[in-house]
């Protein structure tokens, strides 16, 4: 067993109206950035650096999200982790800026279905509604107790993160909701 | 059917007979019924005892007000829930029910005799009885106030119940589905915004429930309901709870609903959500909770059988059941003839209606005559007889002073309305003195929230239908054909010819306050109605003074001789009604508490029989015991293990913070007391952080990655708060420096390997790295890999062997681990825990920030002087490291202690004193921070801090326990290779 997120999801997440799943292995890149730098790093880089604040761009293996005035995160397929790797590393040597490869720092859950938003609504005050929160939209928040980062991918679809040792209480949390109901 | 329920009245369905029992009897009820409603159906009325002089009560009320009927719903084990309002619990087959407050039985209660003693308890009678003497207060008084205080039976068992708590959002939340919430709805429902419309009871209506003579528009009142419901119900943006009651009223349109699921289900299931807690934030809030009718306060209201017109009203039009055959009606008020009405209307009779006022409107005075009700104008009720129920009155006219006789089995009563201002309250909304209604009722919100109908003093049918239209945002006026709702006459005291002192007239029902208490209290001098309910405990019960508020004002405010404005009201808090604990807890107990944060290496560490302890939200390995072995002994071996040959430790939890940029030196440079500028790529240094007061705030190792990159580490209870302090400085202090903080605790796993046989386990493993003593000395870092995958590799160690601290990916974790250690088989590898760490630490003199420090100890008294830089201008502490008292002699000083009996293990945290015959209080030196029994030195160790340590080296101290006093003499704290040469082991 290489790689591990210790982190088993119960039969009960797979349910009729919700589906909650573990999502594999990542890139993750937190970028701290100087608002003047950004369009140069966007054109060395190739990301696609969203420019308002809780915004998300998303291609076909690369997601970003800007979480807060100078910070981005950007999650990727691990097949573009050497081209990202590199890629950074040159923005890092030509910028005033941090790049931190955070990859292993966060687990990723898939949360899919009619009853999504409601699921993450148990814990999380923000308004889920399509209105408040369209498609895209992304946001540094809380389920609980535990720090999350929520982007929705579609209509009945979020991705949601939360540091490795938080994944099991949310993890807990989600079945608890789904064999009480 | 029983006695009391009259045939074609009400909404419940009487074809559907449902058993349960109270206090063990067995009762008939049928579908839609409450515990009060069909216990009235078979004629009971007594259903509680009052807290204080356990008088025997009946319902004062119909609904969530109720003070008297209090009873406890069991369900079986851990599933008791006391002080429900029996007005409010509906039944099921096979409810159980138990009244309360009573001892054997409700009928027969031992805890009377309080009220033939009543005379001695007193407004304050606690206060000031048991004052003294003061030794009694152990044995005797605390252990009664005890046994007195608090209703209903606490639980005994663990609530194996299941709760749920979820947030919310509307543009619109309606706040009570009578009349004026409803057509408040309707209008709203017309834009398309979401809407919540809420209401406790389990069916929404309101007052149009218990008035179907009712016609709204021509239709009648139960056809409207209906139809509108199914609007509303069919509205897609619109939300409908029953069973569902608003709590509280919090900033920002913030409102918690608590919802009960499964309340009015037979066999619940147990592991099915049984209430949730919704919190819901709302753009706008209109509140339609209407209004509650004051209790008349006379001499013995409180008999079972009297209580609000109002309450009777409901019984009848709602659960059609009447309340007694022959009934009394006394008011000051209006609204109680339309009540009166509908009793006599459903063939009972009405022995008398008792105004207290002169002047009565003349259609009321038509309705009475053609009834064959007969008014008795200017008289007030003076005396109920009876013992369990009441069965007479005694009406006094003071004009002529006539005293009659009535024979009546039911009293209702009605001192006018009180807008229920609870939630308007809770959300800071202004209010007003309307003397009019002689009630307070709203003026200028503090939040986009409005009230609507009687809770904000418009009373009746058609002004509420029409208020709620309006406020919904549309423009309609409705026309009901009802009686004109009317008004009433507030007296601060009824008329009477008995001494006030003999009276026993009821404000607050449930805390048993009386009119008299109030008085009391006013004469011993307080004033103001906060002080006067602390004093007499009005409106200090479950109900929060419902009923009681107003009257309690009423009379304050004469006995102080001011106006009632002047007095004031006492302040409503959430929750609004009683809330269950596990509606607040909702799913957050056990495991879903807090977050048990877990390691990558933790779930091996399960497998192989860790122990594990607690480290802030983190649990971690705390020793790893072989059968058979305690602590002690787990511990010991590991130790030596480590030092004998090879262990192995988790250090995941380890905090990390990269810090990058350009200014990263300069930024370490302000925030450690160390200096960083010097400190070359891939070099590591033991940086030390003080706060701003100088003292010692957190310590670790940090690396140099590369000139703009440093890999810090924190302690692993200290991450966050180190956190938040350099991103704090960062950004109010140092905004002008190319620096950023990404928190990296959780990107890392941390095996740390230690022992003379470090090197030889990894060397295998590693690539691209030469670990050559020469080549990798102690105190830096390399990168490269290990067991392929990529590493930070630190040589440092905790324990003074030689050490290596390897960083790899976090879900990489687990498996290097399990790699190293199959391979350390060949070397006895030894997994150890947290306690291993402490002692191996501990023998070298290394401190753990928070055990060895407190808070008030500087580097300097940690005998850590080196650590701080002499030559920077300025870093967080400096200055205030200058100050008089931390440079002056003889501060507490870390030092090492050596018992006399070398196998005797100190106590942390025990005192430590020069002299042990002092008497005590002694003057105490300092006390023992680490403790613990070091198997390499075959004897035991301790670090304490000791008042001018450092200068005592060689003297012996006393360390006074309860059963002896231990000495130890004071040493360095360094008990084990004080040179140092165990590192560089090849």
């Amino acid at each position: 067993m290489l790689f591990d997120q210790a982190i088993d999801i119960p039969e009960c997440l797979n349910a009729e109206a919700l589906t909650v799943s573990l999502m594999g292995e990542k890139a993750r890149y937190s970028l701290r950035l100087k608002s003047a730098d950004v369009s140069a790093i966007k054109k060395a880089s190739g990301l696609k650096l969203p420019a308002k604040i809780m915004g998300a761009s998303h291609g076909k293996d690369v997601t970003c999200a800007k979480l807060g005035p100078d910070e981005w995160i950007v999650i990727a397929d691990p097949v573009q982790k050497p081209k990202l790797d590199k890629a950074l590393a040159k923005v890092s040597k030509d910028f005033t800026c941090s790049v931190t490869d955070i990859s292993h720092r966060n687990v990723g859950f898939g949360i899919t279905g009619a009853d999504a938003a409601k699921l993450i609504n148990v814990g999380c005050p923000l308004d889920l509604s399509l209105e408040k929160f369209p498609v895209g939209k992304a946001v540094r928040t809380l389920f609980e107790s535990a720090s999350i980062l929520l982007i929705r991918t579609d209509e009945q679809s979020f991705h949601m993160e939360c540091w490795r040792s938080f994944g099991p209480y949310l993890r807990d949390f989600f079945a608890r909701v789904v064999t009480t109901r | 059917m029983s006695a009391f329920r009259k045939t074609g009245r009400g909404r419940v369905d009487a074809s559907k007979v449902i058993n349960f029992t109270f206090d063990g009897k067995s009762y008939q009820g049928v579908q839609g019924d409450t515990v009060a409603s069909a216990l009235l159906a078979n004629g009971n009325h007594l259903m509680g005892r009052s807290f204080k002089y356990h008088r025997p009560r009946g319902v004062l009320g119909a609904g969530w007000e109720e003070p008297n009927a209090l009873i406890a719903v069991d369900r079986g084990k851990g599933r008791v829930t006391p002080n429900v309002r029996a007005t409010t619990q509906e039944i099921y087959e096979g409810l159980k029910a138990e009244s309360q407050n009573r001892s054997p039985n409700l009928k027969f209660d031992m805890g009377a005799f309080n009220n033939a003693f009543s005379m001695f308890f007193p407004a304050g009678f606690y206060n000031k009885t048991f004052m003294w003497p003061k030794s009694f207060w152990d044995k005797v008084y605390e252990p009664f106030i005890r046994n007195m205080a608090g209703l209903g039976p606490a639980p005994d068992a663990d609530d194996p119940d299941v709760y749920a708590s979820v947030y919310g959002h509307c543009e619109t939340l309606i706040i009570g589905a009578g009349p004026a919430g409803i057509a408040a709805a309707l209008a709203a429902a017309k834009n398309g915004e979401r809407i919540i419309l809420v209401d406790e009871n389990a069916q929404m209506g309101g007052s149009l429930l218990s008035t179907p003579s009712i016609e709204i528009d021509g239709k009648p009142a139960g056809k409207w309901l209906e139809t509108s419901l199914k609007a509303l119900a069919k509205a897609e943006n619109v939300t409908l709870m029953t069973r569902t009651t608003a709590t509280g009223y919090y900033h920002d349109n913030f409102v918690a609903l608590a919802e009960r699921i499964t309340h009015h289900v037979p066999n619940a299931e147990i592991g099915k959500v049984r209430e949730a807690l919704h919190r819901i934030r709302a753009g706008k809030v209109i509140l339609a909770q209407g209004g509650i009718e004051r209790p008349l306060v006379f001499n013995g209201n409180d008999r079972p059988g009297v209580m609000l017109a109002s309450a009777a009203q409901t019984y009848l039009g709602e659960y059609g059941v009447a309340v007694g055959n022959e009934v009394a009606v006394f008011t000051s008020h209006d609204s109680a003839y339309q009540a009166a009405f509908d009793v006599a209307d459903a063939n009972t009779r009405i022995a008398a209606i008792i105004d207290v006022r002169g002047t009565i409107r003349d259609d009321l005075i038509m309705g009475a005559t053609e009834r064959g009700i007969k008014v008795i104008k200017s008289a007030a009720i003076t005396k109920t007889f009876g013992k369990l129920r009441v069965k007479a009155c005694e009406v006094y006219e003071p004009e002529s002073g006539n005293k009659t006789k009535l024979n009546c089995d039911a009293i209702l009563m009605s001192g006018g309305w009180t807008p229920s201002l609870h939630l308007w309250s809770h959300s800071k909304g202004g209010i007003k003195w309307d003397a009019d209604l002689a009630a307070y009722i709203p003026d200028a919100p503090n939040e986009n929230a409005v009230c609507i109908g009687a809770c904000n003093g418009d009373f009746g049918i058609a002004a509420a239908l029409s208020a709620g239209h309006k406020a919904g945002g549309g423009r309609k006026t409705y026309k009901t054909n009802e009686t004109d709702f009317g008004t009433g006459l507030v007296l601060s005291s009824l008329p009477s010819y008995l001494d006030s002192s003999k009276q026993k007239a009821f404000v607050d029902f449930q805390n048993d306050v009386t009119e008299k208490d109030i008085k009391l209290a006013v004469s011993e001098g307080f004033k103001s109605i906060e002080h006067v309910k602390r004093y007499t405990t009005n409106g200090m019960a479950t109900d929060q003074g419902k009923t009681s508020n107003l009257n309690a004002l009423e009379i304050a405010s004469k006995a102080v001789g001011k106006p009632i404005e002047k007095v004031g009201l006492t302040t409503f808090r959430p929750p609004y009604t009683p809330t269950t604990f596990g509606t607040f807890t909702g799913y957050r107990d056990n495991e879903l508490f807090d977050p048990t944060r877990k390691t990558p290496i933790d779930p091996w560490a399960e497998a192989n029989g860790a122990a594990f302890e607690p480290v802030g939200h983190w649990r971690r390995a705390w020793y790893f015991p072989k059968e058979g072995e305690d602590m002690h002994a787990a511990v010991a071996r590991e130790c030596k293990a480590t030092r004998d040959s090879l262990g192995i430790f988790d250090a995941s939890t380890l905090g990390k913070i990269e810090v990058v940029g350009p200014d990263a030196a300069k930024f370490m440079n302000l925030m450690y007391t160390n200096p960083w500028s010097k400190l070359p790529v891939l070099g590591c240094r033991y940086g030390l952080m003080c706060r701003e007061d100088g003292y010692i705030y957190d310590d670790g190792v940090v690396g140099r990655m590369a000139e703009d990159r440093f890999h810090v580490t924190t302690t692993t209870g200290g991450a966050p708060r180190v956190y938040r302090h350099m991103e704090d400085y960062l950004q109010t202090e140092f905004p002008e420096l190319d620096v950023w903080l990404t928190s990296t605790t959780e990107q890392w796993a941390v095996i740390a390997i230690n022992g003379p046989n470090a090197r030889k386990l990894i060397e295998p493993f590693v690539e691209g790295i030469d670990l050559s003593a020469d080549s990798f000395p102690h105190m830096t870092l390399r990168e490269g890999k290990i067991c392929g995958v990529p590493t930070r590799l630190f040589r440092v160690s905790f324990t003074g062997e030689l050490g290596f601290e390897i960083n790899v990916p976090a879900h990489y974790g687990r498996m290097v681990w399990e790699t190293l250690f199959e391979e350390g088989q060949k070397y006895d590898i030894c997994p150890y825990g947290t306690e291993t760490m402490h002692v191996l630490r501990a023998e070298k003199g290394f401190i753990i920030v928070g055990q060895d420090t407190d808070g008030t100890v500087t580097a300097h008294d940690a005998g850590m002087s080196w650590a701080v830089s002499k030559k920077k201008r300025d870093f967080v502490g400096k200055r205030s490291l200058a100050r008089p008292d931390l440079v002056a002699e003889g501060r507490k000083q870390l030092i090492g202690l050596l018992t006399e009996d070398s196998k005797e293990v100190l106590e942390e945290g025990a005192q430590i004193v020069e002299d042990p015959n002092q008497p005590i209080p002694m003057d105490m030196l300092g006390h023992v921070t680490s403790s613990y029994w070091s198997e390499s030195l075959g004897r035991s160790i301790a670090m304490a801090v000791v008042r001018d340590g450092f200068n005592r080296m060689g003297e012996t101290l006393n360390i006074p326990m309860p059963d002896k006093v231990i000495k130890a003499k004071v040493v360095k704290p360094v008990f084990y290779d004080p040179k140092g040469e165990r590192l560089n082991v090849v």
